[in-house]
Protein backbone atom coordinates (compact mmCIF):
# COMPACT_ATOMS: atom_id res chain seq x y z
CA UNK A 1 0.00 0.00 0.00
CA UNK A 2 0.75 3.69 -0.29
CA UNK A 3 2.78 3.43 -3.36
CA UNK A 4 3.47 6.55 -4.79
CA UNK A 5 1.96 6.40 -8.76
CA UNK A 6 3.25 9.76 -10.14
CA UNK A 7 6.56 11.71 -8.09
CA UNK A 8 8.21 14.75 -9.29
CA UNK A 9 11.49 15.53 -8.11
CA UNK A 10 12.95 19.39 -7.83
CA UNK A 11 11.19 19.81 -10.96
CA UNK A 12 11.96 23.18 -12.48
CA UNK A 13 10.62 25.08 -15.53
CA UNK A 14 11.60 28.06 -17.21
CA UNK A 15 10.31 29.48 -20.40
CA UNK A 16 12.49 31.85 -22.43
CA UNK A 17 15.80 32.94 -21.72
CA UNK A 18 17.55 35.64 -20.03
CA UNK A 19 16.33 38.55 -19.30
CA UNK A 20 12.80 37.82 -20.70
CA UNK A 21 12.65 34.56 -19.06
CA UNK A 22 9.90 33.07 -16.81
CA UNK A 23 9.87 30.80 -14.26
CA UNK A 24 6.52 28.64 -14.56
CA UNK A 25 7.91 26.11 -11.44
CA UNK A 26 10.39 26.29 -9.22
CA UNK A 27 12.05 23.14 -7.59
CA UNK A 28 8.47 21.25 -7.04
CA UNK A 29 8.06 17.97 -5.44
CA UNK A 30 4.92 16.13 -5.63
CA UNK A 31 3.57 12.74 -5.23
CA UNK A 32 0.15 11.16 -5.69
CA UNK A 33 -0.76 7.71 -4.71
CA UNK A 34 -3.34 4.89 -5.63
CA UNK A 35 -6.81 5.63 -4.15
CA UNK A 36 -5.57 9.72 -3.58
CA UNK A 37 -7.53 12.22 -5.03
CA UNK A 38 -5.04 15.82 -5.03
CA UNK A 39 -6.07 19.09 -5.58
CA UNK A 40 -3.66 21.72 -6.68
CA UNK A 41 -4.74 25.20 -6.14
CA UNK A 42 -3.74 28.13 -7.13
CA UNK A 43 -4.40 31.84 -8.93
CA UNK A 44 -3.82 32.20 -12.95
CA UNK A 45 -1.07 32.10 -14.04
CA UNK A 46 0.41 30.51 -11.32
CA UNK A 47 2.34 27.49 -12.92
CA UNK A 48 -0.79 25.18 -12.52
CA UNK A 49 -0.60 23.92 -16.36
CA UNK A 50 2.79 24.11 -16.79
CA UNK A 51 2.59 21.71 -13.82
CA UNK A 52 -0.06 19.41 -15.36
CA UNK A 53 1.93 19.36 -18.96
CA UNK A 54 5.17 18.25 -17.34
CA UNK A 55 3.42 15.39 -15.52
CA UNK A 56 1.73 14.33 -18.65
CA UNK A 57 5.01 14.34 -20.61
CA UNK A 58 3.79 16.91 -22.98
CA UNK A 59 6.51 19.34 -21.75
CA UNK A 60 10.19 18.21 -20.65
CA UNK A 61 11.20 20.05 -17.70
CA UNK A 62 14.21 22.24 -17.75
CA UNK A 63 15.12 20.38 -14.94
CA UNK A 64 14.21 17.64 -12.34
CA UNK A 65 12.52 14.16 -12.71
CA UNK A 66 8.91 12.96 -13.50
CA UNK A 67 9.06 9.48 -11.85
CA UNK A 68 5.65 7.33 -13.24
CA UNK A 69 5.13 3.70 -11.73
CA UNK A 70 8.68 3.99 -10.58
CA UNK A 71 10.33 4.72 -14.43
CA UNK A 72 11.72 8.26 -14.99
CA UNK A 73 10.11 9.71 -17.71
CA UNK A 74 13.45 12.22 -19.53
CA UNK A 75 14.55 10.98 -22.03
CA UNK A 76 11.83 9.52 -23.81
CA UNK A 77 10.93 9.75 -27.71
CA UNK A 78 8.31 11.79 -28.91
CA UNK A 79 6.57 8.35 -29.58
CA UNK A 80 6.72 6.56 -26.31
CA UNK A 81 5.52 9.68 -24.91
CA UNK A 82 2.43 9.53 -27.37
CA UNK A 83 2.16 5.97 -25.81
CA UNK A 84 2.43 6.55 -22.45
CA UNK A 85 -0.44 9.30 -22.67
CA UNK A 86 -2.01 6.95 -24.08
CA UNK A 87 -1.72 3.86 -21.50
CA UNK A 88 -0.89 5.67 -18.47
CA UNK A 89 -2.85 9.04 -18.50
CA UNK A 90 -6.24 10.33 -17.86
CA UNK A 91 -6.96 13.86 -19.25
CA UNK A 92 -10.13 15.72 -18.33
CA UNK A 93 -9.84 19.23 -19.93
CA UNK A 94 -11.63 22.48 -18.59
CA UNK A 95 -14.66 21.58 -21.83
CA UNK A 96 -13.93 20.11 -25.51
CA UNK A 97 -13.04 16.95 -23.72
CA UNK A 98 -15.10 14.98 -26.34
CA UNK A 99 -15.02 13.76 -29.57
CA UNK A 100 -17.89 16.20 -31.71
CA UNK A 101 -18.88 13.81 -33.83
CA UNK A 102 -19.03 10.86 -32.03
CA UNK A 103 -22.24 9.75 -28.97
CA UNK A 104 -21.37 8.88 -25.92
CA UNK A 105 -20.91 5.02 -26.72
CA UNK A 106 -18.09 6.22 -29.24
CA UNK A 107 -15.99 8.33 -27.26
CA UNK A 108 -15.48 5.09 -25.34
CA UNK A 109 -15.13 2.76 -29.01
CA UNK A 110 -12.86 5.28 -30.28
CA UNK A 111 -10.20 4.30 -27.30
CA UNK A 112 -10.47 0.61 -28.20
CA UNK A 113 -10.32 1.35 -32.00
CA UNK A 114 -6.68 3.09 -31.77
CA UNK A 115 -5.53 0.43 -29.13
CA UNK A 116 -6.61 -2.33 -31.48
CA UNK A 117 -8.78 -4.29 -29.19
CA UNK A 118 -12.85 -5.06 -28.88
CA UNK A 119 -15.04 -2.64 -28.12
CA UNK A 120 -15.52 -3.41 -24.12
CA UNK A 121 -19.11 -2.21 -24.01
CA UNK A 122 -20.31 -3.53 -20.67
CA UNK A 123 -17.39 -2.03 -19.36
CA UNK A 124 -18.08 1.11 -20.78
CA UNK A 125 -21.82 1.20 -19.80
CA UNK A 126 -20.79 0.28 -15.93
CA UNK A 127 -18.89 3.09 -15.67
CA UNK A 128 -21.91 5.36 -17.63
CA UNK A 129 -24.39 4.12 -14.76
CA UNK A 130 -21.89 4.99 -12.27
CA UNK A 131 -22.12 8.34 -13.31
CA UNK A 132 -25.68 8.53 -13.95
CA UNK A 133 -25.11 8.47 -17.77
CA UNK A 134 -26.62 5.49 -19.20
CA UNK A 135 -29.81 7.71 -20.69
CA UNK A 136 -27.39 9.67 -22.64
CA UNK A 137 -25.39 7.00 -23.99
CA UNK A 138 -26.29 7.87 -27.69
CA UNK A 139 -26.27 11.73 -27.16
CA UNK A 140 -23.78 13.21 -28.83
CA UNK A 141 -21.77 15.71 -26.88
CA UNK A 142 -23.31 18.92 -28.10
CA UNK A 143 -26.96 17.77 -27.25
CA UNK A 144 -24.85 17.02 -23.37
CA UNK A 145 -25.46 19.39 -20.90
CA UNK A 146 -21.82 21.08 -19.95
CA UNK A 147 -22.06 18.66 -16.25
CA UNK A 148 -22.86 15.44 -18.14
CA UNK A 149 -20.32 16.53 -20.73
CA UNK A 150 -17.67 16.57 -17.74
CA UNK A 151 -19.29 13.09 -16.04
CA UNK A 152 -18.84 11.47 -19.33
CA UNK A 153 -15.20 12.97 -19.69
CA UNK A 154 -14.54 11.42 -16.69
CA UNK A 155 -15.78 7.85 -17.56
CA UNK A 156 -13.61 8.29 -20.54
CA UNK A 157 -10.36 9.27 -18.49
CA UNK A 158 -11.41 6.15 -16.00
CA UNK A 159 -12.31 3.58 -19.21
CA UNK A 160 -8.69 3.17 -20.38
CA UNK A 161 -7.10 2.36 -17.08
CA UNK A 162 -4.92 5.02 -16.99
CA UNK A 163 -2.24 5.29 -13.79
CA UNK A 164 -3.31 8.77 -12.89
CA UNK A 165 -5.95 10.82 -14.29
CA UNK A 166 -5.14 14.43 -14.71
CA UNK A 167 -7.91 17.32 -14.35
CA UNK A 168 -6.93 20.59 -15.69
CA UNK A 169 -10.15 23.13 -13.96
CA UNK A 170 -12.67 20.34 -14.76
CA UNK A 171 -15.04 22.31 -13.97
CA UNK A 172 -14.18 26.10 -15.35
CA UNK A 173 -17.22 25.59 -17.70
CA UNK A 174 -20.12 24.92 -14.88
CA UNK A 175 -21.83 26.67 -12.37
CA UNK A 176 -21.20 25.85 -8.56
CA UNK A 177 -23.95 22.80 -7.89
CA UNK A 178 -22.40 21.28 -10.98
CA UNK A 179 -19.08 21.58 -10.30
CA UNK A 180 -19.61 20.25 -6.89
CA UNK A 181 -21.14 17.29 -8.03
CA UNK A 182 -18.66 16.73 -10.74
CA UNK A 183 -15.71 16.94 -7.62
CA UNK A 184 -17.60 14.77 -5.40
CA UNK A 185 -17.68 11.97 -8.58
CA UNK A 186 -14.32 11.92 -9.30
CA UNK A 187 -13.06 11.63 -5.69
CA UNK A 188 -15.46 8.68 -5.69
CA UNK A 189 -13.88 7.42 -8.54
CA UNK A 190 -10.47 7.40 -7.26
CA UNK A 191 -11.79 5.76 -3.99
CA UNK A 192 -13.47 2.91 -5.79
CA UNK A 193 -10.88 2.48 -8.52
CA UNK A 194 -7.78 2.86 -6.64
CA UNK A 195 -7.29 5.48 -9.26
CA UNK A 196 -4.74 8.49 -8.65
CA UNK A 197 -6.60 11.65 -9.48
CA UNK A 198 -4.67 15.51 -9.75
CA UNK A 199 -7.07 17.75 -10.14
CA UNK A 200 -5.85 21.61 -10.94
CA UNK A 201 -8.62 24.43 -9.89
CA UNK A 202 -8.30 28.05 -8.32
CA UNK A 203 -11.59 27.57 -6.50
CA UNK A 204 -11.57 27.13 -3.14
CA UNK A 205 -14.52 25.56 -2.26
CA UNK A 206 -13.86 22.56 -4.46
CA UNK A 207 -11.20 21.04 -2.17
CA UNK A 208 -13.37 19.91 0.40
CA UNK A 209 -13.46 16.12 -0.90
CA UNK A 210 -9.85 16.06 -1.48
CA UNK A 211 -7.30 13.94 0.00
CA UNK A 212 -4.25 16.07 -0.49
CA UNK A 213 -4.21 19.79 -1.06
CA UNK A 214 -1.12 21.20 -2.63
CA UNK A 215 -1.07 25.27 -3.37
CA UNK A 216 0.75 26.69 -5.79
CA UNK A 217 1.75 30.31 -6.16
CA UNK A 218 4.48 32.21 -8.57
CA UNK A 219 5.86 28.58 -9.39
CA UNK A 220 6.01 27.40 -5.79
CA UNK A 221 4.33 24.16 -4.97
CA UNK A 222 3.78 23.22 -1.42
CA UNK A 223 1.11 20.76 0.08
CA UNK A 224 -0.86 22.05 2.80
CA UNK A 225 -1.73 20.49 6.20
CA UNK B 1 -10.02 4.76 -40.09
CA UNK B 2 -13.05 4.28 -37.23
CA UNK B 3 -12.34 8.56 -36.67
CA UNK B 4 -12.76 9.44 -40.57
CA UNK B 5 -15.51 7.02 -40.84
CA UNK B 6 -17.56 8.42 -38.10
CA UNK B 7 -16.74 12.20 -38.55
CA UNK B 8 -18.11 11.57 -42.68
CA UNK B 9 -21.42 9.32 -41.18
CA UNK B 10 -21.85 12.96 -38.83
CA UNK B 11 -20.89 15.83 -41.58
CA UNK B 12 -22.59 14.27 -44.57
CA UNK B 13 -23.63 17.59 -46.35
CA UNK B 14 -20.24 18.49 -45.83
CA UNK B 15 -18.51 15.54 -47.31
CA UNK B 16 -20.99 15.07 -49.99
CA UNK B 17 -20.38 18.41 -51.34
CA UNK B 18 -16.82 17.62 -51.71
CA UNK B 19 -17.81 14.40 -52.87
CA UNK B 20 -20.11 16.29 -55.91
CA UNK B 21 -16.61 18.55 -56.53
CA UNK B 22 -14.92 15.77 -57.18
CA UNK B 23 -17.68 13.90 -59.11
CA UNK B 24 -17.75 16.97 -61.44
CA UNK B 25 -13.98 17.18 -62.03
CA UNK B 26 -14.09 13.58 -62.97
CA UNK B 27 -17.23 13.63 -65.31
CA UNK B 28 -15.39 16.11 -66.95
CA UNK B 29 -11.89 14.53 -67.02
CA UNK B 30 -14.33 11.00 -68.46
CA UNK B 31 -16.25 13.25 -71.02
CA UNK B 32 -13.37 14.62 -72.10
CA UNK B 33 -11.25 11.39 -72.53
CA UNK B 34 -14.65 10.03 -74.29
CA UNK B 35 -14.08 12.77 -76.71
CA UNK B 36 -10.41 12.89 -77.16
CA UNK B 37 -10.48 8.85 -77.91
CA UNK B 38 -13.76 9.12 -80.16
CA UNK B 39 -11.75 11.56 -82.39
CA UNK B 40 -8.85 10.04 -82.23
CA UNK B 41 -10.87 6.68 -83.35
CA UNK B 42 -12.14 8.52 -85.95
CA UNK B 43 -9.08 10.11 -87.46
CA UNK B 44 -7.17 6.51 -87.10
CA UNK B 45 -10.10 3.59 -87.43
CA UNK B 46 -9.27 2.76 -91.04
CA UNK B 47 -5.51 2.60 -90.03
CA UNK B 48 -5.81 0.38 -87.40
CA UNK B 49 -8.03 -1.81 -89.60
CA UNK B 50 -5.28 -2.41 -92.06
CA UNK B 51 -3.13 -3.97 -89.23
CA UNK B 52 0.01 -2.96 -91.52
CA UNK B 53 3.54 -2.56 -90.24
CA UNK B 54 4.85 -0.03 -92.94
CA UNK B 55 3.61 3.22 -94.73
CA UNK B 56 5.38 4.05 -97.92
CA UNK B 57 5.23 8.02 -99.19
CA UNK B 58 6.64 10.56 -101.34
CA UNK B 59 9.77 12.00 -99.16
CA UNK B 60 8.84 15.23 -100.02
CA UNK B 61 5.15 14.93 -98.89
CA UNK B 62 5.80 16.18 -95.31
CA UNK B 63 4.52 12.49 -94.12
CA UNK B 64 0.85 13.74 -95.46
CA UNK B 65 -1.17 11.26 -96.92
CA UNK B 66 -2.87 13.32 -99.56
CA UNK B 67 0.46 15.53 -100.60
CA UNK B 68 2.30 12.20 -101.62
CA UNK B 69 2.38 11.90 -105.02
CA UNK B 70 3.44 8.08 -106.31
CA UNK B 71 3.08 5.91 -108.98
CA UNK B 72 1.62 2.03 -108.66
CA UNK B 73 5.44 1.14 -110.77
CA UNK B 74 7.09 2.39 -107.12
CA UNK B 75 6.37 -1.09 -105.91
CA UNK B 76 9.23 -2.12 -107.56
CA UNK B 77 11.67 -0.53 -104.96
CA UNK B 78 9.57 -2.72 -102.67
CA UNK B 79 10.41 -6.38 -101.65
CA UNK B 80 8.50 -8.09 -98.86
CA UNK B 81 4.86 -9.58 -98.85
CA UNK B 82 1.63 -7.75 -98.43
CA UNK B 83 2.34 -4.63 -100.54
CA UNK B 84 -0.65 -2.61 -101.05
CA UNK B 85 -0.63 0.42 -102.89
CA UNK B 86 -3.10 3.09 -101.20
CA UNK B 87 -4.97 6.07 -103.03
CA UNK B 88 -7.05 8.22 -101.53
CA UNK B 89 -9.62 10.82 -101.91
CA UNK B 90 -11.89 12.92 -99.50
CA UNK B 91 -14.77 14.22 -100.67
CA UNK B 92 -18.78 14.37 -100.75
CA UNK B 93 -20.33 11.34 -101.29
CA UNK B 94 -23.84 11.47 -102.84
CA UNK B 95 -26.64 9.59 -104.66
CA UNK B 96 -27.13 11.06 -108.43
CA UNK B 97 -30.64 12.79 -107.39
CA UNK B 98 -28.31 14.41 -104.75
CA UNK B 99 -30.77 13.37 -101.87
CA UNK B 100 -28.10 11.80 -99.75
CA UNK B 101 -24.43 14.00 -99.43
CA UNK B 102 -22.01 12.93 -96.71
CA UNK B 103 -18.57 13.87 -96.34
CA UNK B 104 -16.22 10.56 -97.16
CA UNK B 105 -12.45 9.28 -97.44
CA UNK B 106 -12.58 7.34 -100.23
CA UNK B 107 -9.48 4.98 -100.27
CA UNK B 108 -8.83 2.77 -103.73
CA UNK B 109 -6.20 -0.21 -103.43
CA UNK B 110 -5.95 -3.28 -105.75
CA UNK B 111 -9.07 -5.79 -105.10
CA UNK B 112 -7.59 -8.35 -103.85
CA UNK B 113 -5.74 -6.47 -101.44
CA UNK B 114 -5.40 -7.27 -97.81
CA UNK B 115 -6.29 -3.26 -97.14
CA UNK B 116 -9.42 -4.10 -98.25
CA UNK B 117 -12.84 -4.75 -95.55
CA UNK B 118 -14.41 -7.76 -94.76
CA UNK B 119 -17.39 -7.38 -96.86
CA UNK B 120 -20.82 -8.12 -94.47
CA UNK B 121 -23.37 -7.15 -97.05
CA UNK B 122 -23.21 -7.49 -100.96
CA UNK B 123 -19.65 -8.76 -102.46
CA UNK B 124 -16.56 -7.90 -102.92
CA UNK B 125 -15.48 -5.94 -106.01
CA UNK B 126 -15.03 -7.62 -108.95
CA UNK B 127 -15.69 -5.26 -111.65
CA UNK B 128 -15.31 -1.73 -113.13
CA UNK B 129 -16.85 1.33 -111.07
CA UNK B 130 -17.60 -0.96 -107.83
CA UNK B 131 -17.89 0.66 -104.47
CA UNK B 132 -17.97 -0.70 -100.74
CA UNK B 133 -18.83 1.54 -98.04
CA UNK B 134 -18.82 1.01 -94.22
CA UNK B 135 -21.19 1.20 -92.06
CA UNK B 136 -21.92 4.66 -91.18
CA UNK B 137 -22.96 5.58 -94.35
CA UNK B 138 -25.48 2.29 -94.53
CA UNK B 139 -26.98 3.65 -91.46
CA UNK B 140 -27.39 7.14 -93.40
CA UNK B 141 -29.48 5.61 -95.85
CA UNK B 142 -27.09 4.83 -98.81
CA UNK B 143 -28.08 1.04 -100.36
CA UNK B 144 -26.78 -1.82 -102.12
CA UNK B 145 -27.13 -1.29 -106.18
CA UNK B 146 -27.27 2.59 -105.78
CA UNK B 147 -25.50 4.29 -108.24
CA UNK B 148 -23.42 7.77 -106.44
CA UNK B 149 -20.63 9.90 -106.67
CA UNK B 150 -17.83 11.10 -105.64
CA UNK B 151 -16.15 14.41 -105.38
CA UNK B 152 -16.87 17.01 -108.17
CA UNK B 153 -16.70 14.51 -111.21
CA UNK B 154 -19.16 13.22 -113.38
CA UNK B 155 -18.28 9.57 -112.59
CA UNK B 156 -20.74 7.51 -111.13
CA UNK B 157 -19.60 4.43 -109.18
CA UNK B 158 -22.10 1.28 -107.81
CA UNK B 159 -22.37 0.17 -103.99
CA UNK B 160 -22.31 -3.32 -104.17
CA UNK B 161 -20.86 -3.98 -100.55
CA UNK B 162 -20.69 -2.64 -96.93
CA UNK B 163 -18.55 -3.78 -94.33
CA UNK B 164 -17.83 -2.71 -90.48
CA UNK B 165 -17.59 0.97 -89.27
CA UNK B 166 -14.74 2.33 -90.59
CA UNK B 167 -13.58 5.65 -90.45
CA UNK B 168 -10.51 8.34 -92.00
CA UNK B 169 -9.68 11.69 -90.73
CA UNK B 170 -13.08 11.88 -88.94
CA UNK B 171 -15.30 10.95 -92.19
CA UNK B 172 -16.58 7.27 -92.75
CA UNK B 173 -14.48 5.75 -95.58
CA UNK B 174 -15.53 4.17 -98.52
CA UNK B 175 -13.43 1.69 -100.56
CA UNK B 176 -12.97 0.97 -104.40
CA UNK B 177 -10.09 -0.15 -106.43
CA UNK B 178 -7.18 1.78 -107.98
CA UNK B 179 -8.49 2.50 -111.40
CA UNK B 180 -11.91 3.44 -110.22
CA UNK B 181 -10.78 5.97 -107.74
CA UNK B 182 -8.69 7.60 -110.39
CA UNK B 183 -11.71 8.15 -112.39
CA UNK B 184 -13.51 9.34 -109.75
CA UNK B 185 -10.41 11.67 -109.37
CA UNK B 186 -10.29 12.45 -112.69
CA UNK B 187 -6.51 11.92 -113.10
CA UNK B 188 -5.49 11.57 -116.97
CA UNK B 189 -4.20 7.94 -116.33
CA UNK B 190 -6.65 5.14 -114.94
CA UNK B 191 -4.82 2.19 -116.04
CA UNK B 192 -1.53 0.35 -116.43
CA UNK B 193 1.24 0.79 -113.63
CA UNK B 194 2.28 4.93 -114.44
CA UNK B 195 -1.44 5.66 -112.42
CA UNK B 196 -0.99 7.70 -109.41
CA UNK B 197 -1.09 6.25 -105.85
CA UNK B 198 -0.49 8.03 -102.55
CA UNK B 199 1.27 5.24 -100.77
CA UNK B 200 2.22 1.76 -100.53
CA UNK B 201 1.00 -0.22 -97.14
CA UNK B 202 2.89 -3.11 -96.07
CA UNK B 203 3.14 -5.78 -93.28
CA UNK B 204 6.04 -6.97 -93.76
CA UNK B 205 8.98 -4.97 -96.33
CA UNK B 206 11.55 -2.84 -97.12
CA UNK B 207 13.59 -1.55 -99.92
CA UNK B 208 14.76 -3.92 -102.33
CA UNK B 209 18.28 -1.36 -102.77
CA UNK B 210 19.91 1.34 -101.43
CA UNK B 211 17.53 3.34 -104.19
CA UNK B 212 14.58 4.28 -102.92
CA UNK B 213 13.26 6.59 -105.83
CA UNK B 214 11.84 9.01 -103.47
CA UNK B 215 9.89 7.09 -101.45
CA UNK B 216 10.09 7.05 -97.57
CA UNK B 217 9.23 4.44 -94.90
CA UNK B 218 7.36 5.19 -92.01
CA UNK B 219 5.90 2.92 -89.43
CA UNK B 220 2.18 3.11 -88.73
CA UNK B 221 2.48 4.69 -85.62
CA UNK B 222 4.32 7.54 -87.10
CA UNK B 223 1.97 7.71 -89.95
CA UNK B 224 -0.47 8.00 -87.53
CA UNK B 225 1.10 10.74 -85.51
CA UNK B 226 1.28 12.67 -88.51
CA UNK B 227 -2.19 12.66 -89.68
CA UNK B 228 -3.27 16.36 -89.94
CA UNK B 229 -4.45 17.68 -86.76
CA UNK B 230 -4.05 14.56 -84.55
CA UNK B 231 -1.40 15.01 -82.77
CA UNK B 232 -2.45 18.58 -82.10
CA UNK B 233 -5.70 17.61 -81.02
CA UNK B 234 -4.64 14.87 -78.60
CA UNK B 235 -2.16 17.18 -76.84
CA UNK B 236 -4.98 19.67 -76.51
CA UNK B 237 -7.22 17.17 -75.00
CA UNK B 238 -4.73 15.77 -73.01
CA UNK B 239 -3.34 19.05 -71.25
CA UNK B 240 -6.88 19.78 -69.84
CA UNK B 241 -6.94 16.10 -68.85
CA UNK B 242 -3.78 16.97 -66.89
CA UNK B 243 -4.73 20.40 -65.73
CA UNK B 244 -7.73 18.42 -64.20
CA UNK B 245 -5.80 16.53 -62.29
CA UNK B 246 -3.99 19.14 -60.61
CA UNK B 247 -7.10 20.38 -59.94
CA UNK B 248 -8.28 17.94 -58.26
CA UNK B 249 -5.44 18.10 -56.48
CA UNK B 250 -5.70 21.63 -54.94
CA UNK B 251 -9.46 21.40 -54.23
CA UNK B 252 -8.94 18.11 -52.11
CA UNK B 253 -5.77 20.12 -51.08
CA UNK B 254 -7.40 23.10 -49.92
CA UNK B 255 -10.72 22.05 -48.62
CA UNK B 256 -8.76 19.39 -46.53
CA UNK B 257 -6.71 22.11 -45.08
CA UNK B 258 -9.01 24.38 -44.17
CA UNK B 259 -10.91 21.40 -42.50
CA UNK B 260 -7.57 20.48 -40.53
CA UNK B 261 -7.78 24.56 -39.72
CA UNK B 262 -10.69 24.67 -37.86
CA UNK B 263 -10.38 21.16 -36.28
CA UNK B 264 -7.16 22.15 -34.68
CA UNK B 265 -8.54 22.57 -31.12
CA UNK B 266 -9.61 18.89 -31.57
CA UNK B 267 -6.83 17.39 -32.90
CA UNK B 268 -4.40 19.21 -30.14
CA UNK B 269 -7.06 17.26 -27.71
CA UNK B 270 -6.71 14.33 -29.21
CA UNK B 271 -3.02 14.63 -29.12
CA UNK B 272 -3.17 15.32 -25.63
CA UNK B 273 -5.17 11.77 -24.98
CA UNK B 274 -2.10 10.19 -27.24
CA UNK B 275 -3.83 10.01 -30.52
CA UNK B 276 -0.85 11.27 -33.17
CA UNK B 277 -0.25 12.51 -35.77
CA UNK B 278 -0.64 8.92 -37.52
CA UNK B 279 -4.03 8.16 -36.50
CA UNK B 280 -5.12 11.90 -37.61
CA UNK B 281 -4.01 11.84 -41.06
CA UNK B 282 -5.54 8.47 -41.38
CA UNK B 283 -8.66 10.50 -40.64
CA UNK B 284 -7.38 12.29 -43.27
CA UNK B 285 -6.70 9.90 -45.77
CA UNK B 286 -9.84 7.70 -45.29
CA UNK B 287 -11.82 10.55 -46.11
CA UNK B 288 -10.16 11.60 -49.10
CA UNK B 289 -9.98 8.34 -50.59
CA UNK B 290 -13.62 7.57 -49.67
CA UNK B 291 -14.43 11.16 -51.44
CA UNK B 292 -12.46 9.85 -54.45
CA UNK B 293 -14.08 6.98 -54.86
CA UNK B 294 -17.78 7.90 -54.10
CA UNK B 295 -16.91 10.98 -57.04
CA UNK B 296 -15.40 8.42 -59.06
CA UNK B 297 -17.60 5.54 -59.71
CA UNK B 298 -20.73 7.89 -59.86
CA UNK B 299 -19.30 10.06 -62.69
CA UNK B 300 -18.11 6.76 -64.51
CA UNK B 301 -21.66 5.67 -64.23
CA UNK B 302 -23.25 8.93 -65.51
CA UNK B 303 -20.44 9.15 -68.51
CA UNK B 304 -21.67 5.41 -69.94
CA UNK B 305 -24.98 7.10 -69.68
CA UNK B 306 -24.30 10.36 -71.15
CA UNK B 307 -22.80 8.06 -73.72
CA UNK B 308 -25.92 5.80 -74.53
CA UNK B 309 -27.94 8.58 -75.02
CA UNK B 310 -25.49 11.15 -77.15
CA UNK B 311 -26.09 11.84 -80.53
CA UNK B 312 -24.27 8.85 -83.23
CA UNK B 313 -22.68 12.04 -84.82
CA UNK B 314 -20.68 13.05 -81.95
CA UNK B 315 -17.48 11.03 -81.68
CA UNK B 316 -17.07 9.74 -78.04
CA UNK B 317 -15.48 6.08 -77.56
CA UNK B 318 -14.87 4.57 -73.29
CA UNK B 319 -11.22 2.91 -73.72
CA UNK B 320 -11.49 1.31 -70.02
CA UNK B 321 -7.66 0.59 -69.52
CA UNK B 322 -7.54 4.10 -69.79
CA UNK B 323 -10.13 5.51 -68.01
CA UNK B 324 -9.10 3.03 -65.03
CA UNK B 325 -5.87 4.59 -65.24
CA UNK B 326 -7.62 8.21 -65.27
CA UNK B 327 -9.63 6.95 -62.29
CA UNK B 328 -6.63 6.12 -60.38
CA UNK B 329 -4.58 9.40 -61.27
CA UNK B 330 -7.59 11.06 -59.71
CA UNK B 331 -7.52 8.65 -56.72
CA UNK B 332 -3.88 9.44 -56.25
CA UNK B 333 -4.27 13.45 -56.84
CA UNK B 334 -6.91 13.48 -53.62
CA UNK B 335 -4.13 11.42 -51.76
CA UNK B 336 -1.98 13.85 -52.40
CA UNK B 337 -4.30 16.44 -51.80
CA UNK B 338 -5.04 15.27 -48.25
CA UNK B 339 -1.17 14.58 -47.52
CA UNK B 340 -0.35 18.53 -48.17
CA UNK B 341 -2.19 18.70 -44.69
CA UNK B 342 0.51 16.60 -43.07
CA UNK B 343 2.59 19.44 -41.56
CA UNK B 344 -0.11 21.28 -40.39
CA UNK B 345 -1.23 18.38 -38.47
CA UNK B 346 2.33 17.47 -37.28
CA UNK B 347 2.97 21.16 -36.11
CA UNK B 348 -0.17 21.08 -33.80
CA UNK B 349 1.24 21.21 -29.99
CA UNK B 350 -1.21 19.55 -27.52
CA UNK B 351 0.16 21.95 -25.13
CA UNK B 352 -2.31 24.79 -26.26
CA UNK B 353 -4.88 22.43 -25.75
CA UNK B 354 -3.96 22.80 -22.08
CA UNK B 355 -4.83 26.07 -21.03
N1 LIG C 1 5.01 28.40 -23.57
C1 LIG C 1 5.24 29.41 -22.69
N2 LIG C 1 6.13 30.37 -22.99
C2 LIG C 1 6.38 31.38 -22.12
N3 LIG C 1 5.78 31.49 -20.95
C3 LIG C 1 4.88 30.58 -20.57
C4 LIG C 1 4.55 29.49 -21.43
N4 LIG C 1 3.62 28.71 -20.82
C5 LIG C 1 3.36 29.30 -19.65
N5 LIG C 1 4.13 30.39 -19.48
C6 LIG C 1 4.15 31.26 -18.28
O1 LIG C 1 4.30 30.46 -17.16
C7 LIG C 1 3.48 30.92 -16.11
C8 LIG C 1 2.56 29.82 -15.65
O2 LIG C 1 1.61 29.54 -16.68
P1 LIG C 1 0.47 28.44 -16.53
O3 LIG C 1 -0.23 28.35 -17.84
O4 LIG C 1 1.05 27.22 -15.99
O5 LIG C 1 -0.50 29.11 -15.45
P2 LIG C 1 -1.89 28.60 -14.88
O6 LIG C 1 -1.71 28.46 -13.43
O7 LIG C 1 -2.34 27.41 -15.62
O8 LIG C 1 -2.84 29.82 -15.19
P3 LIG C 1 -4.41 29.83 -15.54
O9 LIG C 1 -5.13 29.61 -14.28
O10 LIG C 1 -4.63 31.21 -16.07
O11 LIG C 1 -4.61 28.77 -16.56
C9 LIG C 1 2.76 32.14 -16.65
O12 LIG C 1 3.46 33.30 -16.22
C10 LIG C 1 2.84 32.00 -18.14
O13 LIG C 1 2.88 33.26 -18.73
MG1 LIG D 1 -4.04 26.95 -16.90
Amino acid sequence: MNKSVLTLQHVDKKFGHGRTAVTALKDANFEVQAGQFVAIIGPSGSGKSTFLTIAAGLQTPTDGQVILNGQPLTHQSEKQRLAYRFNEIGFILQSSNLIPFLNVLEQFKLVDKMAHRKFQQDKAKELLSELALTEVQNAYPSELSGGERQRVAIARALYNDPSVILADEPTASLDTSRSIDVVKRLADEAHQHQKAIVMVTHDQRLIEDCDVVYQIEDGLLSRRD
Amino acid sequence: MYLGLKEMQHEKLRYALLSGVLLLIALVVFMLAGLANGLSEGNRLAVDQWNAQNVYLNKDANKTLSASQLKLADKKYLTGTDIAPLANLSGTLRTTNNKLKTTTSALGTTRDSFLMPTVLTGHQINGKNQLLISAALKDKGYRLGQKVQIGTTDQKVTIVGTYAASTYSIAPTVYTDVSTLNRLKGSPITSGDQQPINAYVTKNSHFKTSKHGGLQRFSTESFINNLPGYSAQNLTLDTMIYFLFVIALAVIGIFMFVLTLQKQALFGVLKVQGIGTKHILAALLTQSIIMALIGISISLVLTVGIAQIMPASLPFAIDWPQFGIYSVALLLASVVGALLSWRTVAKIDPVVAIG
